[in-house]
Parts: structure tokens; C-alpha cells; sequence
């Protein structure tokens, strides 16, 4: 079976771009602040919350749903929003995904600016808020590393989508959740052909992602 | 990098976010009133839905958004309020949801056949058996001595539910079926069809519903399986309609749960059910209280059965079809005999 490019096909692309992208880009609006934070101050308890942020790294997706289903079904506190879903559901869900990748990556990053930046940054006499964003100039590659990786695990990721989505035909059905329902179906040819549509529109974005980065590409 | 070429890039990729948002949301045109469905993934995945649906909705101006998970969490999200309506197979759950005060108005609409699925050399000798309870043995006793294997859903499913009650029928309560050998008895947790494909795999039997396993030949997945036993009426598989409870959860859209419960039990919307022919079957038999069918039989029935009772008009009375239930079952496995 070939596939055929149809509506729904570019509409599931397009939720899956939306979904993720609002959440790397939620989540990184919090994490890269926080990282910055505390990559930069020096506090009592430091090390303790940099080993909590890096052991979230790998923080369950179907925990991250189950709990965002918990919180905002009807039954729930949060469920007289009536959010569950929606794709606002999806993007809360994958945007505590995002978080703990977006702050991690930022603290690693500002720590590896080098010592003399800081150093130079500091004799120039700049204001604080001027020596703050110095750094974080020099840190960009990995604080777009961040946004990188967050949004890598969002538009990746199926267990939330589904569970908090519903994979409802034409509202929150995603590339991942509809190449769930077309295996559970057994249509192997168009789920392998979704993921290529997936694989594409993930490259396509790393690419937009890594010209930000750097203009050496090659 | 110099300071132009990150705005140009940055602005490019706020532009495609922006761009895909807005097409998300031209794209999802607000429907005025919307139907929130909670289903199994096996009534799904039939097709069934998606071709009675516009019906419905063209009728009644609406949307239904259809949410597609086992069984157990389907009436979950009832229980929960998270949806307005459940299509769901598991009697004995059901009964105990309505009597909970979680949903209301439960009302049967159709019903399809389980059939049991096993390798076509059938070692546990299944096609000889006078029934599903003595099927159901022969594989527990065939399993046991090494002969062969049965891989159960084991997830909470309608399926699941069916399998359980007729283990139990036999005298293996679901304490027992639990403990059976793991060397003959699969407990997957998966859904119908990579059961299937797993029964294929393995050379095993299992349960399933007859329209997954029709989906399944036609995707020519599952070539060394076939029904080795079906037709009994232990193996009856019933569709309901529960309303949640609209007094327990005021936002639910209680109109339009009703409608559509209305409009699926009434006449026209049985006899859409049954005109739906999915792998050169129909998939699904209707049977609302107080529903008698007005349109002919069509899909895989040979009227040439009931030429006693057509008058050479092709149309068979609902009351013949019934009567005839086993006749056009067994005309349905002529016809997988020949797929």
C-alpha cells in the first residue's frame, strides 16, 4: 500500500508540529531561565537540585499523561477546565517532559563557559544583567541544544499523547498516536509510511534548529 | 554568527509555528455541538463508527469525537465524567456501572460473534468440538500435556471479560486462570490484533471477535490461523449504550447522549449498523429492543437461503434472519474456508 498524502495525513503533521512545538517552546521559556538560574548563582543545595534535575531526564511520558489525565479529568482537581483531550492537554503533558531536558542542558551549558569569560565579563564593570546575558551568548549552542532535545522527546514521544489526547480523528491525533492505531490495525505499510512522514518532519526541524545553532552546517 | 542571520532564522521559525497553528485550527472548524464517545478499541477498529457516524452527525448537526480504549478504561472515563456516552461489551462490568449510579439508560443495539482462532492443523482438536465450553477444554487439556498454547488479552477487555466467564463455565475461576502454566498459557496485555499475530507466531489459540479477525486475513497477517469454532451462543458478543450520568457531571452533553441513543435504537439508525459489510461480511447484527428490519439483508448473506421466504423479492424479513442466525453463520465460514 502506497501512501497517499491526504488531508488528514498534512493535518496530523501539522498538530504534531503544533503540539510540540508550543510545548519545547513552553518548556524551554521555564527551563532556560531556571538553568541559567542556577548554573549562574551559587546557593547552599546546588548539587542536590542539579541531581534532581538531571535524574528527571528520564522521567516516564505514560507518568508525565497519567498525571496530567489525573489532574484535569472531570473527576480530577483541575477537570472543571475541561482540557482533557484537547491538544492543550498534550502540551501541558509533553511540556513537563521538556522542563527537566530544557533546565539540565541550560546549567551544564553556562557551567562550560569558560571561567575567563565570567572573569572578563565581571573586570569590564558590565551590570550584572549585562554579564548575565554575555554568557548566555556564550552558551547558545547549548542552550539550542536544549530547545533541541526537548523538542526531539515531544514529537517522539506517544504515551502521553495518547492517554491525555484520546487520538481523536481530526483533533488530537498525532503522527505517534496514529501510527499506534495503524499497527494496532495491522496496516504495517502506511504505519512505516507515517514514520517516515515523522522521521522527515523531525529532521526538517533539527535542521531549522542546528541552522540557529551555527552557520557552519558542514 | 552574525546578529541578521539569527532574526532571519528565528523569525522563519516563529513564522512556521505560527503558520502550522493557525492551519491546525482552520482546520479543526468548531462543530457547534459535540458528542464525546468513549469506545473499545476492537468496535473501532471494525470501521463500524466511521461509517454510522456521519449519519448521525449530518442529522444532528453535530460532531462526535470518538476516544478508542480497552474496555476497563472506557468505563473509567464514564465513572470519571471525562466523556458523555459509552459503546462498550463487557455485560457484567456494565451492569455493575449502571447499579454504581455512574450511567444510565443501558441499551443493547447489536451484537457480533467471538470466534475462537487457532492454527489450521488445530492440535487440540477444536473443530470437533460439540461447543466453546468443551473447545475451551480441549485447548486447557491439550495445553497442559504440551500439545499447544492459548495466548489470553489478559487486559481487562470485553474479550478478556468473555474468555474468563467461559474458563469459569468450566470450573476455572479467574484465581485459577491466572495461575495457569505460562509454558502453554500467554497472558499478553496486548490488544486483538498483535494477539493474533502472536497466536500466528507461536502456533497458538486465542479468542478473538470475528471482525478483527476478518481485518487481520485481509491484511494477509495471519496466514496459518483459522476459526476453528464458532456459532455458539456462549460466543455471543453484545454492543450496549450507556448514557453517564448526567446528574453526577452537569457539563456532560446530555441532548445529545440521548439523541444519539435514540437514534441508533430507532429504526433507521439499526438498520445502518446493519448494512455495514466490512471483508465481505456483515459485521455487526442489530438487535434494539423493538427493532424489526425494514431494508433487505445485504453483504454476506445468499438470499438463495431464503428463497422460501423472499417471494423472489431479495428481501428477507428480520424475523427468518434471526431464526436463521446459525445457518448464515455457517455461510460465513464457508466463506473464510475459500479466502
Amino acid at each position: 500500500m502506497a501512501l497517499e498524502i491526504s488531508y488528514d495525513v498534512i493535518q496530523v503533521t501539522l498538530l504534531s508540529l503544533y503540539v510540540s512545538g508550543c510545548a519545547t517552546i513552553l518548556g524551554s521559556a521555564i527551563g532556560i531561565p531556571l538553568g541559567a538560574l542556577v548554573g549562574l548563582k551559587e546557593f547552599g543545595g546546588k548539587g542536590l537540585l542539579k541531581t534532581i534535575t538531571y535524574t528527571m531526564y528520564g522521567f516516564p511520558p505514560v507518568v508525565s499523561g497519567l498525571a496530567i489525565y489525573y489532574l484535569f479529568s472531570r473527576a480530577g482537581p483541575l477537570g472543571s477546565f475541561g482540557i482533557l483531550f484537547t491538544p492543550t492537554a498534550m502540551i501541558l503533558a509533553e511540556t513537563l517532559l521538556v522542563i527537566p531536558l530544557t533546565t539540565g542542558i541550560t546549567i551544564a551549558s553556562v557551567a562550560e563557559v569558560d571561567r575567563s569569560v565570567k572573569e572578563t565579563v565581571k573586570s569590564l564593570g558590565t551590570t550584572p544583567r549585562q554579564s548575565v546575558l554575555t554568557v548566555m551568548r556564550e552558551a547558545w549552542v547549548g542552550l539550542v541544544m536544549a530547545a533541541m532535545i526537548g523538542f526531539g522527546r515531544c514529537i517522539a514521544e506517544v504515551g502521553a499523547a495518547y492517554m491525555v489526547g484520546g487520538n481523536i480523528k481530526g483533533e488530537t491525533r498525532v503522527l505517534t498516536t496514529v501510527i499506534m492505531l495503524e499497527t494496532r490495525q495491522g496496516h504495517f505499510d502506511y504505519a512505516l509510511g507515517l514514520g517516515l512522514v515523522l522521521i522527515a518532519v523531525a529532521m526538517a526541524v533539527f535542521f531549522f534548529l542546528r541552522l540557529l545553532q551555527e552557520k557552519e552546517l558542514l | 554568527m552574525k546578529q541578521s542571520q539569527m532574526v532571519i532564522i528565528a523569525v522563519a521559525v516563529v513564522g512556521i509555528l505560527v503558520v502550522s497553528t493557525a492551519a491546525v485550527f482552520v482546520l479543526m472548524k468548531e462543530e457547534p455541538k459535540k458528542l464525546r464517545m468513549a469506545t473499545t478499541t476492537s468496535l473501532y477498529d471494525s470501521g463500524l463508527l466511521d461509517y454510522i457516524l456521519p449519519t448521525f452527525e449530518s442529522k444532528y448537526n453535530c460532531k462526535v469525537d470518538v476516544i478508542a480504549v480497552g474496555s476497563g478504561q472506557t468505563l473509567e472515563m464514564g465513572k470519571r465524567g471525562d466523556v458523555d456516552v459509552l459503546m462498550v461489551h463487557s455485560p457484567a462490568a456494565e451492569q455493575t456501572f449502571v447499579s454504581g449510579g455512574y450511567g444510565t439508560n443501558r441499551t443493547q443495539i447489536m451484537y457480533n460473534w467471538f470466534v475462537i482462532v487457532g492454527p489450521d492443523s488445530d492440535p487440540a482438536g477444536t473443530k470437533n468440538a460439540t461447543s466453546a465450553k468443551d473447545a475451551f477444554q480441549r485447548i486447557h487439556d491439550n495445553g497442559t500435556a504440551g500439545h499447544t498454547k492459548f495466548v489470553s488479552r489478559a487486559d481487562g477487555s470485553g474479550t478478556y471479560t468473555k474468555e474468563l466467564g467461559i474458563w469459569s463455565s468450566i470450573g476455572y475461576n479467574n484465581t485459577t486462570v491466572a495461575a495457569f502454566n505460562t509454558n502453554w498459557y500467554k497472558q499478553a496485555g496486548q490488544g486483538m490484533g498483535a494477539v493474533l499475530d502472536m497466536c500466528e507466531d507461536m502456533n497458538a489459540y486465542t479468542l478473538s471477535d470475528d471482525a478483527t479477525y476478518y481485518s487481520r486475513v485481509d491484511v494477509a497477517l495471519i496466514p496459518r490461523l483459522s476459526i476453528t469454532k464458532q456459532g455458539d451462543s456462549a460466543l455471543k458478543n453484545q454492543y450496549s449504550v450507556i448514557l453517564v450520568n448526567s446528574t453526577m457531571w452537569p457539563h456532560i452533553n446530555k441532548t445529545l447522549a440521548k439523541d444519539f441513543l435514540d437514534w441508533i435504537s430507532s429504526t433507521a439508525g439499526q438498520d445502518v449498523v446493519k448494512s455495514y459489510v466490512r471483508y465481505g461480511h456483515q459485521l455487526f447484527v442489530p438487535n434494539a429492543p423493538g427493532y424489526i428490519s425494514t431494508t433487505a439483508i445485504t453483504g454476506f448473506v445468499d438470499t438463495r437461503l431464503f428463497e422460501d421466504v423472499t417471494n423472489g423479492t431479495g428481501e428477507v424479513p428480520e424475523a427468518v434472519l434471526v431464526a436463521k442466525d446459525m445457518r448464515a453463520v455457517a455461510s460465513r465460514g464457508g466463506a473464510m474456508d475459500g479466502a
